[in-house]
């Protein structure tokens, strides 16, 4: 599902963020991305959706080898992929019921499909009854399971994540990942750049470790780190 | 796009003016304002060329006869005078008609004649009218040569001044106007793209999650015309109670001096504001858009 050969990311402020990164992903796995601060994991997450393209090497998704897709195939694509980022993203003026629609509506769902949908998923991160809150009445933690709702609301194949629990405490970053296995449960692959040890050590699933922008662990089953 | 998208789409400009109430407001005032400076301009230099075109067709030399020419010759001289180039006209004023439009100037006053009424002192004339003011001196002189005119009135120094006069004022009313559509189009066209710089962020998410780049758009291209109609109404109305308030008052303060109606003027001057308002709105807020879309 997801292949990196030789990938590299050269910034143009000459900084050299991943440095020949390899691997393979396959449908349905559920991978950590770890690392300390600066490894390269956002830029490794940001390669996969495309909002950067490789300096060298390739990285291919759905079969397709990003750096050769033509621009306005790009947004297809990304329907595919569910993204969620540390700071949400969520859209500020919108009520969390139109943060999660939008999804919908760029896919021109139609109306019925929309009112379907929309409740069903939030009802899955618990959040039913905020419908018609806005994103600065939530807290952190309900805020990311907006954007969490918002990035599975299309059924994509790929969710991708980047530090989904960086602002968020203990408990509530617990909550979010239990919702992430849940959604790969359903056959979603899921992949998780994260600091967050704990959780990584507990889930026991597979992790590939950066280190200045080289792939440096790659284990099924694997822990934060080697040292303990 | 399905119709349920342009349905959505549609909605989404209505929103985003909602949701941007200040960002809007601030946007139609400028574009108000600036559209009615521009307007007031386009109105006051086509007044002003009206004014100058009336009063170049008004002018006129005056060739006076001797009194001893026959009728045959007075003819003759008609004809002569009409083929000379330049002349658009002829008009043969007898020196009776000449008194009693006089006595009518005077008014009241009409009595101050009465003494040399008998004897009308006033000679026979024709009014000579002319292309423009420059062609004055030349045609004058030349209806001089002629045989039985007496003298000519033509006021050159007047005329050629004043065909200057009217000259500058075209062209600067001409250059003013450029200039005030070029500052209306810049000043519109960036507090636009203020407001779609603001919106950065939204434009930024909305490409992550897939949207396509028409998708995101529309509801701008949208905004831009619509907040582009509100501001031309604005400045329409404004002008159009504006000159009602001018033309009452030219009326009273300066009865003679000529002034256009208004229509079909402000209409087609609010015509073009509306054109320049919502196509300067929907560029100016989608083509800053573009390098945003590069997501
Ligand atoms: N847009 C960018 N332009 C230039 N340099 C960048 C950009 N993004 C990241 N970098 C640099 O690339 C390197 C890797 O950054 P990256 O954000 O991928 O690390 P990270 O592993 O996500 O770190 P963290 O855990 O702190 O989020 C860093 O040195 C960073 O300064
Ligand atoms: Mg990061």
């Amino acid at each position: 599902m997801i292949l990196l050969e030789n990938a590299s990311k050269l910034y143009a402020n000459k900084v050299l963020a991943l440095d020949g990164a390899s691997f393979y992903i396959d449908r349905s796995e559920f991978v950590f991305i770890v690392g300390p601060s600066g490894a390269g994991k956002s830029t490794l997450v940001r390669l996969i959706y495309r909002e950067e393209l490789p300096t060298s090497g390739r990285v291919v998704v759905f079969d397709k080898d990003l750096s050769k897709m033509r621009p306005r195939e790009v947004p297809f694509f990304r329907r595919r992929i569910g993204v969620v980022f540390q700071d949400f993203k969520l859209l500020e003026d919108r009520t969390v019921f139109e943060n999660v629609a939008f999804a919908l509506r760029v896919t021109e769902s139609t109306r019925r499909e929309i009112k379907r949908r929309v409740p069903a998923v939030l009802e899955l991160v618990g959040l039913r009854d905020k419908q018609r809150s806005y994103p600065r009445q939530l807290s952190g933690g309900e805020q990311q399971r907006v954007s969490l709702a918002r990035a599975i609301v299309n059924n994509p194949e790929l969710v991708v994540a980047d530090e989904p629990t960086g602002n968020l405490d203990p408990d509530t970053a617990w909550e979010i990942f239990q919702l992430l296995r849940e959604i790969n449960r359903r056959g979603t692959t899921v992949v998780v750049a994260t600091h967050a040890k704990e959780i990584v050590n507990r889930f026991g699933k597979r992790v590939i470790a950066l280190k200045d922008g080289q792939v440096v662990r790659d284990e099924e089953k694997g822990a934060y780190s080697n040292e303990d | 796009m399905r119709i349920r998208t342009w349905t959505y789409l549609v909605g989404q400009s209505f929103q985003g003016i909602r949701r941007h109430v200040h960002m809007s407001l601030a946007s139609v005032t400028t574009m108000a304002v600036s559209l009615l400076v521009l307007g007031i301009f386009v109105v006051a230099s086509l007044n002003l060329s009206y004014v100058a075109a009336v009063i170049e067709s008004q002018i006129e030399i005056r060739a006076y006869l001797y009194d001893d020419i026959p009728a045959q010759g007075i003819l003759d001289l008609e004809v002569a005078i009409s083929s000379l180039e330049y002349v658009t006209g002829v008009e043969y004023v007898d020196k009776d008609t000449a008194l009693s439009k006089l006595k009518e100037q005077l008014g009241p006053q009409a009595d101050l004649l009465e003494a040399v009424e008998e004897m009308n002192p006033l000679r026979n004339s024709f009014v000579v009218k002319v292309e423009a003011p420059e062609f004055v001196a030349l045609v004058a002189s030349q209806v001089e040569e002629l045989q039985g005119v007496a003298k000519v009135d033509h006021r050159q120094d007047l005329m050629s001044r004043l065909s200057a006069v009217i000259r500058a004022i075209r062209v600067s009313a001409l250059f003013i106007i450029l200039l005030l559509g070029v500052a209306t189009i810049l000043i519109i066209s960036n507090t636009v793209r203020l407001a779609v710089l603001s919106r950065q962020r939204e434009v930024y998410i909305m490409k992550l999650v897939g949207a396509t780049d028409a998708f995101v758009r529309w509801p701008f291209f949208l905004e831009g015309i619509l907040l582009g109609l509100a501001g031309a109404a604005v400045a329409s109305f404004v002008l159009d109670r504006a000159y009602d308030w001018f033309l009452a008052n030219v009326y009273v303060m300066l009865p003679f001096v000529p002034v256009l109606t208004k229509q079909p003027m402000l209409q087609v001057v609010s015509l073009g504001l509306f054109v320049l308002g919502t196509a300067i709105g929907a560029l100016g807020s989608s083509i800053p858009l573009k390098r945003f879309l590069r997501v």
